[in-house]
């Protein structure tokens, strides 16, 4: 019998646990999922409960009734340290974790595993940008179904002050000089700036994004060339003109260091020190690992072999330090197996990047201001499944060869970016690109497939999008053939 | 095309293309966009299945 333990029930654990419970007879075999929360949420609609076109229970559900039918044990826990070689009473290795249900909170258990599948995503680092709090004064996030809803609460009432005359600013992007996730901010910019035109208020609102890109349409992924209108242009063109045709201005090389209830307090690539008024701010955080502990059979600490610096998980990724000209797709995992203990995996967000895609970028005074590596839903799904694959592969023929990949130096990945929501008025990009870290082996002239990366502005984008939230809840709740739906 | 006229010259903003009309409307247009859906469609599909090996 094998016994495998999920930490993390986001888009990469979700997926690998419906995986391997389809490939695993699961009176031979155990699966756990732990997870601080019993909900399932489609992070991606966070953007619709944002500008209030949706509201939270329709974009998550409670994973416990579906477990419960697919023979998954659900653990409401945190998963706090790793016992990879178990320790002098468990001779498996193991997880301590914490309850997080209202009957245990607090009480710590220990949970043995044969194999090991950390999806516990990012953590949310507002507190490395001081005074960035989402629900403070003036702040907003749409992070989580949570901090969405109040994001709209937040904005009514600017919405409100607008209707009354009364001028706001509005600023949105990223909130410390090393984030990523610069998609969702640039979606959520277009579709406030929407809901505000819609209302006819534009002329009270000025509408500003701010970001840690060198140029617009970085999107941590260095831009991409996308072919349009007998051109082959950069995504720059593309968000900018996106901006300029909506009267959105933009601040961008800034590194946000500091917010109080109406200024942002942000350093520029050029090491000069600027601040930006506001009444209403949408600041993504820095992303960091959750500082889990580690430690081998004797207690010692053996923190840095599962764990970067960043506290994100080690895999097979080459993380020698290099110049940014000898990075090659090479560089990036396959298989998301921690390269001393072959039986942890770590996919979507919770492995350690070898390094960024885009170029770093260092401020006069030392400052690192520049956009760290994206891990999208697609890929995220990709390499929950390409890790469950693999463990049913090992579990089934005892051969513990990988033979199941999926490298964000070859996988692509499309992003629908929504831009206004309206079955006949709504507007979003879609865009895609493959692969994500560019090839310039592969590809010397444009990085990627340039066939297959494009960037097209519509209403059809909208439509996908909203289709996309139903069929993606739809495979997540199991319902009948959800596993015909890609990810 | 209105924009241009509220952006500061030499700014940032004042540089980057903006449709035409003839592109919104091709943007907007049901019929145009129809097509484009399955056109799209078909064009996620091709990255998707490649993606998975
Ligand atoms: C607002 C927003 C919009 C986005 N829009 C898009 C989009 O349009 N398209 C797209 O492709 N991507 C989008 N993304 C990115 C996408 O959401 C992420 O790529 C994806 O969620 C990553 O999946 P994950 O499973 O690695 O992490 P997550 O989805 O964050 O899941 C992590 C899971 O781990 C759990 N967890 C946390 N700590 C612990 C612990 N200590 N122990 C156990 N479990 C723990 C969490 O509760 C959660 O269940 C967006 C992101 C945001 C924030």
């Amino acid at each position: 019998m094998a016994n495998i333990v999920v930490l993390g029930a986001g888009i990469a654990g979700h997926t690998a646990a419906a995986y391997l419970q389809k490939g695993l007879n699961k009176k031979e075999h155990k699966i756990t999922v732990i997870s601080p929360t019993p909900t399932y949420q489609w992070i991606p609609s966070n953007i619709w409960v944002g500008v209030g076109k949706m509201t939270p229970e329709e974009i998550k559900f409670d994973l416990r009734p579906l477990y419960k039918k697919w023979g998954i044990e659900f653990i409401q826990a945190k998963a706090q340290s790793f016992y990879p070689e178990g320790d002098e009473h468990i001779n498996t290795g193991f997880v301590e974790v914490e309850y997080n249900n209202e009957e245990n909170k607090g009480e710590k258990i220990k949970v043995a595993y044969d194999y090991l599948i950390n999806a516990t995503g990012p953590k949310l680092n507002f507190e490395a940008t001081e005074g960035l709090i989402p629900g403070n004064g003036n702040i907003a996030s749409v992070c989580t179904f949570g901090h969405a809803s109040h994001a709209w609460e937040l904005l009514q009432s600017k919405l409100d002050k607008m209707k009354n005359g009364e001028k706001q600013i509005f600023v949105i992007g990223t909130g410390h000089p090393t984030a990523t996730c610069q998609g969702a901010a640039f979606e959520y910019i277009l579709n406030v700036d929407f809901e505000i035109k819609k209302r006819g208020l534009e002329k009270q609102a000025q509408v500003i994004w701010i970001t840690n890109e060198y140029e617009l349409g970085d999107f941590g992924m260095g831009g991409a060339f996308i072919p349009k209108g007998g051109f082959i242009s950069n995504t720059k063109l593309f968000a900018e003109s996106y901006f300029v045709e909506r009267n959105i201005t933009w601040i961008k090389r800034a590194g946000v260091k500091k917010l109080d209830d109406h200024t942002i307090y942000y350093e520029n690539l050029d090491g000069e020190y600027l601040e930006q008024p506001y009444d209403f701010a949408m600041l993504i955080p820095g992303f960091a690992g959750h500082g889990f502990k580690a430690y081998d059979k004797t207690g010692k600490d053996i923190s840095d072999k599962l764990f970067a610096p960043n506290g994100l998980m080690k895999v097979d990724a080459d993380y020698t330090p290099k110049p940014f000209e000898e990075w090659t797709i090479k560089d990036w995992p396959e298989t998301y197996q921690n390269p001393s203990y072959h039986n942890i995996f770590a996919p979507g967000i919770a492995f350690a990047p070898p390094h960024s895609i885009s170029k770093p970028m260092t401020s006069k005074n030392g400052t690192p201001i520049f956009a760290s590596a994206p891990r999208t839903g697609m890929p995220s799904g990709i390499m929950g499944k390409v890790t469950a694959d693999n463990i049913i592969n090992w579990i089934k023929t005892g051969n513990a060869t990988m033979i199941h990949k999926a490298s964000m130096g070859r996988m692509g990945a499309a992003c629908i970016v929504s831009a206004g929501y309206g079955m006949r008025k709504g507007t979003a990009a879609t865009m895609t690109v493959s692969p994500v870290v560019p090839d310039w082996e592969k590809f010397p002239q444009w990085g990627r497939d340039i066939k297959t990366t494009m960037g097209e502005p519509g209403l059809a984008g909208h439509w996908l999008k909203w289709l996309m939230h139903y069929m993606f809840l739809y495979k997540a709740k199991g319902l009948p053939f959800w596993w015909m739906i890609p990810e | 095309m209105e924009n241009r006229l509220i952006i500061t010259k030499y700014s940032e903003q004042y540089y980057p293309p903006t449709p035409n009309n003839f592109t919104l409307f091709l943007r907007r247009s049901i019929f145009f966009q129809l097509i484009r859906f399955f056109i799209l469609n078909y064009k996620i599909m091709k990255i998707v299945i490649k993606g998975h090996s």
